[in-house]
C-alpha cells in the first residue's frame, strides 16, 4: 500500500519529529510511505481568511501531488479536513476537477484514523510513560471524527494512563489567524484549555494537531510551567525516531 | 439599538477583565449547555430531529411567498390584521400608527428580538407611548437605563444577583434583597398592574401557522400569555422568515427549540394565536395586528446566506461559542450575539459596520454541531469573509501577508528556502530557554503567550539528508 | 408599490419565480396533509407518563374516580397547602358542588387579585405532561394565569400521546382553532437571575392537576 504523508506546514517547520514519527507508525502498519517533495500547504489559512483563489490554487496543486497514492495521512486533523470535508466544496464549480478532488478527499485521513480504522494497529511501537490528557482538536473531531482512534491507540501503550480534562472538546482558541487576529480572547481560550489540563495533574498534553499543540504550550509556558510535556499523539506513538 | 459592532476588538478584549460578566458567563457551561445535553440524551434520535427541522424550515423557505400569503388570508379571515414592514422604520410607524389610532398610553411587551431590531421603544417613547418590557430579563435591562440584553434567550446573563438587588433598591425604593425568587416577586407585584391597565401588549413570533393564520409564542414567564391576553390590543411583531406550513410542523420545531435554547422539553406555556377575541369571550384583545417585517431578510434569501434563515433563534450556537462565552454578548454590538449574529450582524447592517463579526470566530464549528436547524454557521462566515476580501474590507497588512504567503506556497523551491530560513531565525529567538517571548508582526499571539522555537531545520532539509 | 407588493416581490425574485401567479396547488395538498413529523418513541402508557411529566414539571398531580368528587379534592388541596378557599372557576366547571365542599368558586372573569383559578383543559399530551386550553365564553384564558394557584381538572380520556394527536383532536371536533390555544406545561417560571430556576415569574406558582376517571 502506497501511502503519501502529507507532512503539513507546521511539522516541515516547526516540528519535523512530527513527520518522522508519522512515517515510522505508517511503515510499522505496513505502508510504503513517500513523501512529494514540492509539498507546501493545503491552503486552509487562505481558505478560512476568504482567499478562495490562492486556497483553489494550493488545493489544484495538492491534488497534482497527492493524486497518485492509495491514501493520504496527514498527522494533523486540520489539513485532513481542509481536503476531506472542504476541498470538494472549493470544486463545486468544476465538474471534472470535482470528481477527481472528492476522490483524493475519500483517500485522505487523519493519522490516528488511518492506523484505526484502514491499518486496524493492535500495538504501537510507542514507550512513553506516564499520564497524559488528550485535547480533542476541533476540526478532527467535528470534521473527521476523530475521538476514539486516538484513544484507542493510547490505550495499547502499558506505560500510559489517560486521564480526560474537563471540556476536552472545547476549541483552544488557536483557530488559526484568529489567534493573530483576535490575541487576547485567544490567550484567554488557551489559558481555560491550559488550566482544565493542567487540572488533570497530566504528565503530557497530546493532541493530534500542531496548531492547537503551539498555542497551548505556548500559553503554558507564558503561565510558568516549564514542566508539562506537549505532544503530538504522532511522538507519543512512536517512541524515539532516531 | 444603538450599532458598535466595529469596536468588537476593543469591547471583547476589556470584556476578559469583567468579573461579574465572567461569573454570568461561566454559568452558561455548567446550566445552559449541560441541560442542553441532557435534554438531547433523553430525547434519542435528536440528529434525525434536526434532520426533520432543517427540512421544517427549508421547505418554508422554498415557497415562502406562498406561504406569507396563506398566512394572512387566513389570519384576516380570522379578523386579524396583517401588515408589511420593508424595513424598521416602517416597522416603528406601523405599531406607533396603530398605537395612535387606539388612544394607546401604555404598551406591555413581552421579549421580541425584532423589537430590538427595530428599535421600537425609543420610537414608541418618541410618540408619547410608554413601553414597559415585561419579561424579567429585559424589565431590568429597562429599568439600567434601557441597557441592551447580551444574550436572545437569557438577556441579563452578564448581570449578578447582587447587580439586580442595587438596581431594585434604588428603583423601587424597596429593602435591597438578593434572593433570585424574593427579586423576582418584587418584579411581579410591579409589573402586575401594569399588565392590567395596559392598552396594547406587543409580542413577537416565534412562529406564523400558514395553515391556520396562528402566531405561535412560547415563554416560560407567563408574560406573554398576559401581553396577548389583558390589553385591548395584540401587535405580533415577527420577521417574515418565521412563516411555517402546519401546526404538525410546527410541533416538530417545538420539539427542537426549547431543547436546544434551556434544556427544556418543552416551554412552560407554548401559546397560539388566531384572531382577535370573540364577541362572547371575556378576555382576549379586541384587535389583534399581525406585522410582518422584512428589513433584510428577502435579500438573504436571495444569495449565500439564505440557510441563515432557518434560524430558529434557540441561542445554542453562542452558548456553545467558545468566543461568546469568554467575550459575552455586548462585545458583538448589536441585537443578535454570538455565531449567529457574525453572520446576521453584517448582513442585516452592512459588512462594512461589522468588519470584524465574520472573523471573531476559530472555525471551531460547536455552533454548527448544536444548530437545531443545522446552520452551517462557520461556513457562513467563511463566506463573508470571502466577500470581505472582494470588496476590500479587509486590512490591507492581512491583505498583504495573505499575498506574499499564498504566492510563495506555490512556489516550493522559493518555499523551501523562506522556511529553512525562518527556522533558523526563529530558533535563534528562542535561546537556550526554546521560547521565543516577542515574535516581530505577531504580538496578537506572543502578548499573552510565549512561542515554542522550531528546531531550526525544516523537515524537508531532514528528510533529504537521511535519504541520501 | 405597497410594502407587501414590494417585500413578496422581492421574496419572488429571490426564489427565482418566473411567473407572476405562481401555482399553490402543492403547498395546499401539503397543507390539506399536514403529515406528522418527528415523534420520540412511544414506549410509554399515556396517563402514566403524562402524570410523571407534568410532576416532573413540578406541577402536582392527584387523581379522583369522578367529577364529583373535584370539588373535595379541591378543598383538600387547598386547605393542606394553607391556600385560600374562595377563588374563580370556568363558567364550564359552575355546576359542580363547590359550596357543598365549603368553597366559594365564583365562575366570572379572573381578575388580577385572585389567588385560586379552577380550570378544565381541552386534552392533556402525555408526551411533555401538558395541559391544552382552549379559549372560548366558557373556557377564558386569564383564569389560567392571573390567579397564584391554578387547579387544572383532566378527564383520563382526553389524555393523548402527543401534540399532534390534540391537533387532531381539534380539527375532528372543532373544525379550526379557538383565538387562544394556551399550553400549560407546570408552573410560570424563570431563570433570568444567574440562571437559577424560581417559580411564579409573571403567572401561577403552583399548578396542581386533579386527574378524573
Amino acid at each position: 500500500m502506497r501511502v503519501a504523508l502529507f507532512v503539513t506546514c507546521l511539522a516541515d517547520l516547526m516540528k519535523p519529529g512530527v513527520a518522522f514519527a508519522a512515517i515510522r507508525l505508517l511503515e510499522h502498519g505496513g505502508c510504503t510511505v513517500e513523501v512529494p517533495q514540492t509539498q507546501t500547504c493545503c491552503g486552509q489559512p487562505a481558505y478560512n481568511s476568504g482567499d478562495r483563489a490562492t486556497a483553489l490554487a494550493l488545493a489544484k496543486k495538492t491534488l497534482a501531488e497527492f493524486e497518485g497514492f492509495d491514501y493520504v495521512v496527514a498527522p494533523s486533523g486540520s489539513c485532513g479536513g481542509m481536503i476531506r470535508a472542504h476541498y470538494p466544496e472549493l470544486f463545486r464549480d468544476d465538474p471534472a476537477t470535482l470528481k477527481r478532488i472528492e476522490g483524493l478527499a475519500s483517500r485522505t485521513y487523519e493519522l490516528t484514523d488511518f492506523l484505526v480504522n484502514v491499518l486496524k494497529l493492535d500495538s504501537v511501537p510507542g514507550d512513553f510513560r506516564g499520564t497524559v490528557t488528550y485535547h480533542d482538536s476541533c476540526s478532527g473531531l467535528r470534521e473527521l471524527g476523530v475521538k476514539a482512534q486516538p484513544r484507542a491507540l493510547l490505550a495499547t501503550l502499558p506505560g500510559v494512563t489517560l486521564t480526560e480534562m474537563n471540556e476536552a472538546e472545547t476549541c483552544c482558541g488557536f483557530g488559526g489567524t484568529f489567534s493573530l487576529k483576535f490575541g487576547e480572547v485567544s490567550t484567554q481560550l488557551a489559558d481555560n484549555k491550559c488550566g482544565n489540563a493542567c487540572a488533570t495533574g497530566a504528565d503530557a498534553i497530546v493532541g493530534g494537531d500542531l496548531g492547537c499543540l503551539l498555542n497551548i504550550e505556548g500559553r503554558l509556558r507564558r503561565r510558568g510551567d516549564l514542566k508539562t510535556q506537549v505532544l503530538h499523539i504522532a511522538e507519543v506513538l512512536a517512541g524515539r525516531t532516531e | 439599538m444603538e450599532l458598535r459592532s466595529n469596536e468588537f476588538k476593543a469591547r471583547a478584549a476589556a470584556n476578559l477583565g469583567d468579573a461579574k460578566l465572567q461569573k454570568g458567563l461561566g454559568l452558561i457551561k455548567v446550566k445552559a449547555v449541560v441541560n442542553r445535553a441532557n435534554a438531547v440524551a433523553e430525547f434519542g434520535d435528536f440528529e434525525a430531529l434536526r434532520e426533520a427541522g432543517k427540512a421544517i424550515r427549508n421547505r418554508a423557505l422554498a415557497d415562502l411567498d406562498l406561504y406569507l400569503e396563506r398566512f394572512e388570508r387566513e389570519a384576516t379571515a380570522r379578523g386579524a390584521v396583517v401588515h408589511w414592514a420593508e424595513n424598521a422604520s416602517e416597522a416603528c410607524r406601523i405599531v406607533v400608527a396603530i398605537a395612535r389610532e387606539n388612544g394607546v398610553k401604555t404598551v406591555a411587551k413581552s421579549k421580541s428580538m425584532v423589537s430590538e431590531e427595530v428599535g421600537l421603544n425609543d420610537t414608541l417613547i418618541e410618540a408619547g407611548v410608554t413601553p414597559i418590557e415585561t419579561d424579567l430579563g429585559e424589565y431590568i435591562l429597562q429599568i439600567n437605563d434601557a441597557e441592551p440584553p447580551s444574550h436572545i434567550v437569557m438577556p441579563v446573563i452578564h448581570k449578578t444577583a447582587e447587580d439586580v438587588a442595587d438596581l431594585f433598591h434604588e428603583k423601587h425604593g424597596t429593602p435591597r434583597k438578593t434572593d433570585p425568587a424574593a427579586l423576582t416577586r418584587e418584579a411581579r407585584e410591579i409589573l402586575r398592574p401594569k399588565f392590567l391597565s395596559a392598552d396594547m401588549g406587543v409580542s413577537g413570533a416565534n412562529f406564523l401557522v400558514a395553515e391556520t393564520g396562528s402566531t405561535l409564542i412560547v415563554t416560560n414567564e407567563g408574560n406573554g400569555r398576559l401581553c396577548t391576553t389583558l390589553p385591548r390590543l395584540h401587535v405580533a411583531l415577527t420577521g417574515i422568515e418565521k412563516v411555517v406550513p402546519t401546526l404538525e410542523d410546527a410541533s416538530t420545531l417545538l420539539r427542537l427549540l426549547p431543547r436546544s435554547a434551556t434544556g427544556q422539553a418543552i416551554t412552560n406555556y407554548v401559546s397560539v394565536h388566531t384572531g382577535p377575541k370573540h364577541i362572547d369571550e371575556s378576555d382576549g384583545p379586541q384587535q389583534f395586528h399581525i406585522v410582518l417585517v422584512d428589513n433584510g431578510r428577502s435579500k438573504l434569501l436571495a444569495g449565500e446566506m439564505r440557510e441563515m434563515l432557518r434560524c430558529i433563534r434557540c441561542g445554542a450556537c453562542m452558548n456553545h461559542c467558545p468566543v461568546y462565552q469568554a467575550v459575552g454578548g455586548h462585545a458583538y454590538g448589536w441585537v443578535y450575539p454570538g455565531p449567529m449574529g457574525n453572520i446576521l450582524t453584517p448582513s442585516y447592517v452592512g459588512l462594512e459596520n461589522a468588519v470584524a463579526l465574520p472573523n471573531a470566530a476559530t472555525m471551531c464549528n460547536q455552533c454548527g454541531v448544536v444548530c437545531p436547524v443545522k446552520i452551517p454557521l462557520p461556513d457562513l462566515m467563511r463566506k463573508l469573509r470571502e466577500e470581505q476580501m472582494a470588496r476590500g474590507l479587509k486590512p490591507w497588512p492581512e491583505r498583504a501577508g495573505l499575498a506574499l504567503w499564498g504566492w510563495a506556497a506555490q512556489q516550493p523551491a522559493l518555499y523551501a528556502l523562506g522556511t529553512r530560513i525562518a527556522a533558523r531565525f526563529m530558533k535563534w529567538l528562542g535561546g537556550s530557554e526554546k521560547l521565543i517571548h516577542r515574535l516581530p508582526l505577531a504580538a496578537g499571539w506572543t502578548n499573552g503567550r510565549d512561542f515554542p522555537a522550531p528546531e531550526g531545520r525544516t523537515f524537508r532539509e531532514l528528510y533529504k539528508a537521511r535519504r541520501k | 408599490m405597497s410594502s407587501r407588493d414590494a417585500i413578496l416581490g422581492r421574496v419572488r425574485s429571490a426564489l427565482g419565480r418566473k411567473v407572476s401567479l405562481p401555482d399553490t396547488a402543492a403547498i395546499e395538498s401539503y397543507i390539506a396533509a399536514h403529515p406528522v413529523g418527528l415523534q420520540p418513541p412511544r414506549d410509554w402508557e399515556p396517563e402514566l407518563r403524562f402524570r410523571a411529566r407534568a410532576e416532573a414539571l413540578a406541577s402536582t398531580v392527584e387523581k379522583v374516580s369522578s367529577l364529583q368528587a373535584v370539588p373535595g379534592a379541591v378543598a383538600r388541596y387547598l386547605v393542606v397547602n394553607k391556600l385560600p378557599t374562595g377563588g374563580v372557576c370556568w363558567p364550564s366547571l359552575r355546576k359542580l358542588d363547590w359550596i357543598g365542599a365549603g368553597l366559594g368558586m365564583e365562575d366570572r372573569p379572573a381578575r388580577g387579585d385572585d389567588l385560586v383559578g379552577v380550570t378544565g383543559c381541552y386534552c392533556a399530551i402525555a408526551e411533555t405532561g401538558t395541559l391544552m386550553l382552549a379559549s372560548g365564553p366558557d373556557t377564558p384564558a386569564a383564569a389560567s394565569l392571573l390567579p397564584e394557584t391554578h387547579i387544572a381538572v383532566v378527564d383520563t380520556a382526553r389524555i393523548v400521546p402527543f401534540m399532534e394527536d390534540a391537533w387532531a383532536l381539534l380539527r375532528a371536533e372543532r373544525g379550526g382553532l379557538p383565538r387562544a390555544v394556551n399550553f400549560v406545561s407546570g408552573p410560570s417560571r424563570t431563570a433570568d437571575i444567574e440562571q437559577t430556576v424560581t417559580m411564579g415569574a409573571h403567572g401561577p406558582y403552583r399548578v396542581h392537576i386533579i386527574l378524573v376517571g
